[in-house]
């Protein structure tokens, strides 16, 4: 039974791909990939949103994003349906929240010698940018925070309530569950529109403005 | 003899001068020159960038950038390495690779000469030309003589 489109997974994995490698080239001063990297997080941190406007039904927002009520309900224990469960969706919007964030900053930052500046840096004078380079890093660290959270989360699922929830996210479906209603795929042209519209949005941005 | 006598007064003056600084006096002045060459570099970006630059602003950025270029191999006199004792990210390798070093204090001057020469002439197509090179100037030598900021 399909629970994930693959745009969905393709994002999450390729996030996950990202992440150590940004970290990586910026302690090794490689600006120049880490620049270009960042451009590709970017596309993609945009594409998620959109496909969470436009996507598929597991993939949408406002399929997934509950109230308080609705998470603790949950948490006492009521069933959640396929997809993100109530308590994952605010996993979810920490995770994309703060992915924005410092995406953002790092496109406003600059290298402490000027010489290789975040592609909106020029917008901002050099210690303003320097400053927004310290709170670029410290973001990072409080993502990789909530990455941890999440890690642990999937392994207590794992362990603890014996449900994998990996191998969904790798091949896209598990076996169906007594009354549980697959995803409903979105259609080929939804994924031109928002891979379109990210593209060009980031293309923009990264021709500085 | 009176030359002789003001000559060597003049000598003795300017070793004074030389012994006047501490080697942690030397290393927080380059370290601020440093930082304000590279506030101009920046500078020089947002104007190269800007979609209507100002000339103005350019030649100030470059201006700075070629005031300190010429100064930097003189920035390193042995001693005001790790040995100094105060922070310093300068590597040994400034001073057991002279040749090395000179050649990139030398690229970094012809860059910010171009970059200069560009400003000078108003020209906002060879300023954005020459950008790359004192780009790569400043983080080739950053690469090879600097060490980690931590």
């Amino acid at each position: 039974m399909a629970i994930w489109d693959w745009p969905t997974r393709a994002f999450h994995w390729l996030i996950a791909l990202l992440m150590p490698a940004l970290w990586w080239t910026a302690e090794e001063h490689e600006l120049e990939l880490h620049l270009l990297l960042g451009q590709v997080a970017l596309g993609l941190v945009l594409f998620r949103i959109f496909w969470g406007l436009i996507g598929s039904s597991t993939a949408r927002f406002a399929s997934f994003v509950r109230g308080p009520r609705a998470i603790l309900a949950y948490l006492r224990g009521g069933k959640a349906g396929i997809g993100h469960n109530p308590l994952g969706a605010l996993s979810v919007l920490v995770l994309l929240f703060l992915l924005v964030n410092v995406i953002g900053l790092g496109l406003f930052a600059s290298d402490e010698d000027g010489i290789q500046p975040g592609p909106l840096s020029h917008l901002i004078d050099f210690d303003s940018a320097r400053i927004l380079a310290e709170r670029h890093e410290q973001v990072f660290w409080i993502l990789v925070g909530f990455v941890a959270l999440h890690v642990a989360a999937i392994l207590f699922y794992l362990l603890g309530k014996r449900d994998n929830l990996v191998a969904p996210m790798i091949t896209g479906g598990r076996e169906a569950r007594a009354g549980e209603v697959p995803m409903v795929a979105a259609p080929a042209w939804r994924f031109l529109i928002a891979a379109g519209a990210a593209s060009a949005l980031t293309w923009w941005i990264g021709t500085s403005l | 003899m009176k030359d002789a006598v003001l000559a060597s007064l003049a000598v003795a003056g300017i070793a004074t001068a030389a012994f006047a600084f501490t080697p942690a006096d030397t290393i927080r002045m380059r370290q601020s020159s440093y930082k304000q060459m590279g506030s101009n570099m920046h500078g020089l970006i947002e104007q190269a960038r800007s979609g209507s630059p100002s000339i103005s602003q350019v030649r100030r950025h470059s201006t700075v950038i070629l005031r300190f270029a010429p100064q930097v191999l003189r920035w390193f006199p042995r001693g005001t390495g790790v040995e100094a004792g105060v922070r310093t990210r300068a590597k040994a390798e400034i001073w057991s690779d002279p040749q090395g070093f000179r050649l990139a204090g030398a690229r970094l001057l012809v860059a910010a000469r171009q970059m200069d020469a560009a400003a000078r002439r108003g020209d906002v197509a060879q300023v954005r030309a020459a950008l790359p090179a004192l780009q790569a100037a400043c983080g080739g030598c950053h690469e090879s003589y600097r060490g980690p900021a931590n």
